[in-house]
Parts: C-alpha cells; structure tokens; sequence
C-alpha cells in the first residue's frame, strides 16, 4: 500500500519536472559537455577539427598572461564580492530598522540592479571621461585633485574604477538577499536579547550575524561565480585595458574564439574557469552542510 | 514644567525615566546615522541617473562645455528624435521585445511546472537535481557561449530571433525553478490534500488551486526573468550580425563604439531601454523583492 503510494508520489514527481528536465540536459549539460570537446580539438569550427588532447591545457597553464589573467579575474571579483556584502548588509540592516520613508529609500537603492549593463558602464564611462566628465569636474572644484586624471589609462585606477562600478551596479541584490534572511529571524530572539539587556551591537553579532549564516552562504556563492565571469561592464569601459590591465578571463575567451577564431583554446579556458568554480562552490557547500548537521 | 511633573514621583521611578531617554538619545543619534548612511548612497545612485537625463537633453555643444552643465543650458529634445533616426533603434525594440517576452513566457510555465514537482513530491534525483539548478548558476555563461554558437551555426540559426529565446530560457529556466519552489512551498499542502479529496487529479490541483493562488511568485519570476533578458548583451552581441536583428543592449553597445560618441544619443537611447524595466519596476516592485528571496530563503 505505502510502496504504491510512493510510486505514485514520484511518478506524478517526475511528470511535471520531466519538461524542465529535458530543457537543462539539452541547453546545458550537453552544451557544456560540448565545450570540453572543442576544448581538446584545434577548430576554427567550420572546416578545420584537429585533436589535441589536453595540449591547450597544459599551454594555457604555464601561459604567463593567461595566469595573470586569472589573477586579475580573482582581484576583480574578491573586491567586488566584498564591496557588495559591505555595502549591502550595511543598507540592508539599517533599512530593517523599519525606519519612516525606508521603502521610498529602498526602491532607489535597488535601481541599480534593475538598470542594463550596458546603460551603467557608459554612463560610468560618460562621467569619468578625463575632459568633460562630471568627476574630474568636482574633483577640481573641491580641490582633491588639481588636473584632469585620465582614469581608465593607469592599470591601478583602472581596475579599481571597474571595481567601483560594478559594486555600484552589484550591491541591491545582496542588500535585497540579506534583507529576506532578516526578516526570517525571529522577533523573539530580539525580544529576549533586549530583556537581558543587550546592546543592539551586540544583538546584531549574536543574533543577527548567526541568523543569515545560510543565506549568506548562498549569496556568496551566486555573487562569487557572477562576479568570476563578468564580461560586459568592464568590455565596454577598457576592453581589457590599459596595457592588459583589465583582461579579465571572460575577456580573453571572448577575443581568443571571437577575434582570433582560436575556439578550441578559448574552450579550454572556460572549462579552466567552471573547474575553479566548482571547487570553490564545494567548499561554501561543505560550509552549508556543516551548518545543517 | 517638566521639574513639577517628575517631582511628584518616586525616587525608583525617576531613575527609570532617566535611562529611558538616555536610549531615547541614543536611538535618536542612531536614526540621524542611519538616515545620513541612505541618503549618501541613494545621492550616489540618483546623480549619476540624473545625469543620464541632463546629458539627454543637451544640444552638442552644451554637451562639451566647460565647465560640464549640471542642468543643460539649451535643453532640446533633439537626441530623443534623432537617435531613433540615425541608427534602427525601431528593430532593436521590436527584436528585444519579441524574443525577451517569448523567452519568459516558456521560461515560467515551465518553471512553475518543475517547481510545482519538486515542492510536493519526493522522486530520485530530487536532490540532484536542486543542487544542479544552483550549481548551474556558476557555470561561465561564455562557456556556453562557443558550443551555443557552433550548436546554433550546426542549425542554421546563428542570426535569428529563436537562437537568443532558446539562449535566454537556458539561463533563466533554473533560477526560475529554484524561486518558483521557494513560493510554493510556503504553500500548505493542505490545499493540495483537500483538493485532491474532492477527486481532482495532481494536475487540476496545480492549474486550478495552486496555480492562481501563486501569483505574485509567478509575478516576481516573469520580472526576473524579463529583465535578465531585456539586459543580456555578450550573447545576444555574437549570436546577431544583420543590423535589423540585433537587440537594444547591443545596439547602444554599438553606439559607445563609435569613432565620435554622441553621448545625448547614447543617453536617450538608454532612457528608452529603461521604459519598459520602470514599467514593470513599478507595478511588481513588491512582489519582486519577496519572490526573489523566497526562493533563496525557504528551505
């Protein structure tokens, strides 16, 4: 009787997540497992199908400028990661205040996010150009700087310039993920810590902190792999830039097959990024379980 | 005044009603922090989008002028007409609106579908599957980007509007799914029980109980799903090639390219684009912010 039960619970289980199903194993399982091939094979993809086994591999891995590239693509995302949990958290737990006007302010602060990335980078663009833009502009009329910077043409100003817009553009979600775990913690908990007197600094660590443990963990995740492979706020700003010093991996793939029609290599980078992924999302999924147990 | 009224109180008690406005201060301090603390990022988000207006309405002259106009000297709604002249922003709309709409509409009845399964019944590979809808998020969407586009040139669809929905539904059909379960679990199943008493079959439970009950979930995933479409660019940027089938991200990537920039065209241009996200913006706001994180935070 329960065995037929159960049957009947997953055959109906898999009926409706069969469609689903079907559409990630087509569009991506077998795409990915795609790219692994073309990783191993010399291609142009039309005519030209040579294997090479793990030859772009073992290249790729002693390349110098590849390696960089990785470097840069970890600076840009460990500091963009920061920044949005910094800022993020900090608005999210005054906006859990339930302050007056906390909803007007939330709908600015999430405008970002909604905004394309194409729109954010140019207008970043537009506002930081070294003549006419708005920045220099203020910063001479304040006196912080007394000529006009050329931002995007010194590597450190520039990755820190792309590093600035993107937590600009980045941070809602996090405030937005950090927000929801806020309000899943029970009042209880706060009532009780406020009766034994404690401060709201210290409900905040022992509370508050404890409570988004999980959540914080997932955003970490989606935040760390979005932020890995960004491409299009820093394409448009640099294009990699100046001197190479914004050549992100995402970048390097994109001109490696789309510029020099070398996909089999620009493949293998990918499959190099997914692998660092994957290993890093192992561990915050380790940190996850150990939470649950 | 206030002397008169205390004094008549017990020594205890007006100690009490000291510390009580010692916290009183205090939160009062803390409120005045909090409200500097949004009102200096909500400065930083709001000048650079007005910006984005005034840069619009210049004539291009006051465009570079020094010292830069704050508010345009000249304002003119020159831009907003031209730009629609000089490039085919016309086919970019039709082209964004089409495929983005087509995309979201597969991408959430599918993913309500799935999610529904996966939040009322337990099958093998139930966890496999969650876990890979997460993970999906972290593979490098370039990654998909060379087979995609060799798959696509295998078909003969490189350059058509179908290649980007069926991009667009891979990329959104997960998060969808996992945001789709976190709302239906904060479903009671009871419904579904006392539904299905009544002699409906699992599915008439879905379409006719559950399914209008869901609404803002479906609401929050149909935004989400719109707007990472409506925004997408390296994709749509490889997989169109003939001018009157590319995509409004791209199209104004396109105008950045350019030799000489025409910011108040690039501006109104982006000014468009953003029409169609406050729209959307402002009727779901609500909706959006809680269907967002259900998925996220309910277990």
């Amino acid at each position: 009787m329960k065995s037929a039960f159960k049957k009947r619970e997953s055959r109906s289980g898999y009926f409706f997540t069969l469609p689903t199903l079907l559409i990630v194993f087509s569009l991506i399982i077998y795409p990915l497992g795609y790219a692994i091939f073309i990783s191993t094979q010399k291609t142009n993809l039309i005519s030209e199908w040579e294997f090479v086994g793990a030859r772009y591999y073992t290249e790729l891995l002693t390349d110098a400028e590849f390696l960089n590239s990785l470097k840069i693509s970890l600076t840009f995302a460990f500091f963009v990661v920061v920044g949005n949990f910094v800022v993020g958290l900090l608005l999210a737990v005054i906006l859990n205040q339930n302050l007056k006007f906390a909803t007007f302010f939330k709908i600015i602060l999430m405008l970002p996010w909604l905004l394309p990335e194409v729109v954010v980078a140019l207008i970043w663009k537009w506002l930081f150009n070294p003549t006419y833009g708005l920045i220099n502009y203020i910063l001479n009329t304040v006196g912080l700087i007394d000529s006009d910077v050329s931002w995007f043409d010194s590597s450190t100003s520039a990755l820190s310039g792309v590093i600035f817009v993107a937590v600009w553009k980045g941070y809602p979600i996090v405030m937005i993920m950090m927000l929801a775990g806020m309000k899943n913690i029970p009042a209880e908990r706060y009532e009780a810590a406020a009766i034994d007197g404690a401060t709201r600094i210290k409900q905040f660590r022992h509370i508050t902190l404890p409570g988004l443990r999980p959540i914080f963990l997932v955003t970490c995740i989606l935040e760390t792999a979005w932020w890995f492979k960004h491409f299009t706020i820093i394409w448009l700003m640099t294009s990699g830039g100046p001197a190479g010093a914004t050549k992100v991996v995402s970048i390097d793939i994109y001109q490696q097959a789309f510029g020099n029609f070398n996909f089999g290599k620009a493949a293998a980078e990918s499959v190099i990024i997914l692998s660092i992924l994957l290993a890093a999302s192992y561990f915050y999924s380790r940190a996850i379980r150990d939470d649950n147990e | 005044m206030t002397m008169n009224s205390t004094s008549t109180l017990e020594p205890k008690a007006l100690k009490k009603l000291g510390v009580m406005s010692d916290v009183n201060v205090a939160r009062k301090i803390t409120n005045l922090t909090s409200y500097a603390v949004l009102i200096f990022f909500s400065a930083l988000i709001v000048f650079p989008i007005l910006w984005i207006i005034s840069t619009s309405l210049k004539n291009e002259e006051d465009l570079f002028a020094l010292p830069p106009q704050i508010i345009p000297v000249n304002p003119t709604l020159h831009a907003f007409k031209q730009v629609w002249i000089d490039h085919p922003f016309l086919a970019y709309f039709r082209n964004s609106l089409l495929i983005v709409s087509i995309a979201t509409l597969i991408s959430v009845s599918f993913s309500a579908f799935a999610a529904y399964g996966l939040s009322r019944f337990k099958f093998r590979g139930h966890g496999s599957f969650m876990a890979f809808l997460l993970a999906s998020q972290l593979f490098p969407s370039i990654m998909l980007l060379i087979p995609f586009y060799k798959i696509y040139m295998t078909l003969g669809l490189v350059n058509t509007h179908a290649a980007l929905i069926i991009t667009y539904v891979s990329f959104t059909i997960p998060f969808c799914t996992w945001m789709m379960r976190g709302y239906f679990n904060g479903i009671s199943k009871d419904l579904d029980m006392a539904a299905q008493i009544d002699g409906a079959s699992r599915f008439r439970v879905f379409r006719s109980v559950i399914l209008p009950l869901s609404w803002p979930g479906l609401a929050a995933t149909t935004i989400y799903s719109f707007i990472s479409g409506w925004n997408e660019y390296i994709f749509a940027l490889v997989l169109t090639q003939d001018e009157e089938m590319k995509t409004v991200p791209v199209g104004i990537g396109q105008l950045i390219g350019e030799y000489r920039i025409d910011w108040a065209q690039l501006m109104a241009a982006s000014l468009y684009a953003l029409i169609p996200l406050t729209i959307i913006f402002i009727f779901f706001n609500r909706y959006f912010i809680s269907g967002l994180s259900a998925g996220a935070v309910k277990e």
